[in-house]
């Protein structure tokens, strides 16, 4: 399990970093998401069991910091995660491009599926959803921007940590 | 044949993996959970942390640069403030004697005391969904659940988690919170919840059950207050203004809208009000 403790290690670093690019934003009240970062890699490239162990307890990190239901992030990442799992095969999945596009997509989900899950508690949900949708394109940019660099990185530790992704082919 | 199935159940084992941690997760008891919870919260802790006392050493290091003619300005001001709440405190002291006088007289019970906890903003997480501020200081300082947050400007919130080091504290803009609150010079009881958070645009909040005689508008905004029901936050505190009104659709009550202190997205500070006799 030294593949899934590396990978997770990667989506702690990207937690934090997200966190504190939010935190800074905040008087802008712009937000960012980036849940397809969480799944993309490790559901492309690495193994079922390595993949969804780090993808959950990603999840847990992003439950425990956020007012929603314990295990609601961990739940729909695991989704995500089993669903992309399932496709892996039909697509170039050694392709950047094909990662960034896997990512982008899941993050879209992923945002609408939280979305529609905290609407409900808002007073006025017409009023909310031009401030979704700000933060749904703020985020796809980022993801877009970032993840090239992310998936690299994670590349990289699992390299370091002398894990060996299964060829790809 | 056996090739066929071994294929179909390579295809589904992914699912068959998912639906068996889903089933683990919902027989998991609570209280493994809520350990889960403080584990991994507590994991991000040390981060978030140290991130903001690299921030406060940056403003500390950007503060170092202002020439000596500026800090020689700026504590002339200070001390001009110091001197007029000085007189504020003063004032206050005598007015309190009054009030515990007054409540003697009556045979009232006696108002809520409570204890300032100063609290640097350690980080803040502003979605469309909620709006939430880690504070540095948790169990460690006696932060209690639900104490009542604020700051220079009136209300921020209340504290929703407590953790060892650090606290979490929900915005008054929040969509989930709800205060009980009065409109400045009137005494009628009405409810406030947080709910609209523009992007690049000052939060918003809703006022419900407000009396049909209650006007106001963006020119004349009526000051929103804290009514001290409900036992949470201390009567007077100010939470908005409204500046918007209309009728409600049964036309028994009015519904307005409250604009909220752009200071809130921006805190550095916040002060909480930990009761001084809980229970």
């Amino acid at each position: 399990m030294r593949g899934a403790a590396a990978v997770f290690l990667t989506l702690y670093l990207l937690r934090a970093l997200v966190a504190e690019a939010n935190s800074a934003l905040s008087a802008a009240h712009v937000w960012l998401f980036a849940g397809g970062l969480y799944v993309a890699y490790s559901a492309l490239v690495l193994p079922l069991r390595q993949g969804l162990s780090a993808t959950l307890l990603a999840g847990l990190l992003c439950d425990a910091v956020a007012p929603v239901a314990f295990g609601t992030h961990a739940a729909l990442f695991a989704a995500a995660h089993v669903g992309l799992f399932a496709l892996r095969e039909r697509v170039q999945r050694d392709e950047i491009a094909v990662r960034v596009a896997a990512a982008l997509l899941v993050n879209l989900a992923l945002f609408l599926a939280l979305s529609s899950a905290r609407l409900r508690l808002v007073p006025a949900e017409a009023a909310a959803w031009p401030r979704m949708l700000s933060d749904l394109i703020c985020s796809e940019a980022v993801v877009a921007l970032i993840a090239p660099w992310f998936f690299a990185l994670q590349a990289r530790t699992l390299e370091l940590a002398r894990v060996q992704p299964p060829r790809i082919g | 044949m056996r090739i066929g199935q071994s294929q179909r159940f390579d295809q589904a084992r992914p699912f068959v993996a998912l639906g068996a941690v889903l089933a683990a997760w919902l027989v998991a008891p609570v209280a493994l959970k809520e350990f889960a919870r403080a584990s991994f919260f507590e994991m991000t802790a040390p981060i978030t942390v140290t991130a903001s006392y690299a921030s406060d050493l940056r403003r500390f290091w950007t503060l170092r640069l202002h020439s000596k003619e500026e800090l020689i300005e700026a504590g002339r001001d200070q001390a001009r403030l110091d001197a007029s709440y000085s007189l504020a405190v003063q004032q206050n002291g005598e007015l309190q004697a009054e009030v515990e006088r007054l409540q003697g007289l009556l045979r009232m019970p006696p108002m809520e005391h409570f204890r300032f906890e100063h609290a640097r903003v350690a980080q803040r997480d502003f979605s469309g969904w909620w709006q939430r501020m880690v504070i540095r200081k948790g169990r460690d300082y006696g932060i209690p659940e639900g104490a009542p947050v604020v700051y220079s400007g009136g209300v921020v919130g209340r504290v929703a988690e407590v953790r060892a080091y650090t606290s979490v504290v929900e915005l008054i803009s929040n969509p989930g919170l709800r205060i009980a609150a009065v409109v400045e010079g009137d005494t009628r009881p009405i409810s406030y919840q947080g709910a609209e958070n523009p992007v690049f645009g000052a939060a918003k909040g809703v006022v419900e059950f407000l009396p049909l005689d209650v006007y106001a508008s963006a020119t004349a905004p009526k000051r929103l207050a804290t009514s001290g029901l409900g036992g949470v936050y201390p009567a007077g505190l100010t939470i908005g203004r409204i500046v918007h009104v209309e009728a409600s659709a049964d036309g028994l009550f009015k519904t307005g809208e409250v604009a909220l202190d752009p200071r809130l997205a921006e805190l550095t500070e916040v002060t909480v009000l930990v009761p001084s006799n809980p229970g």
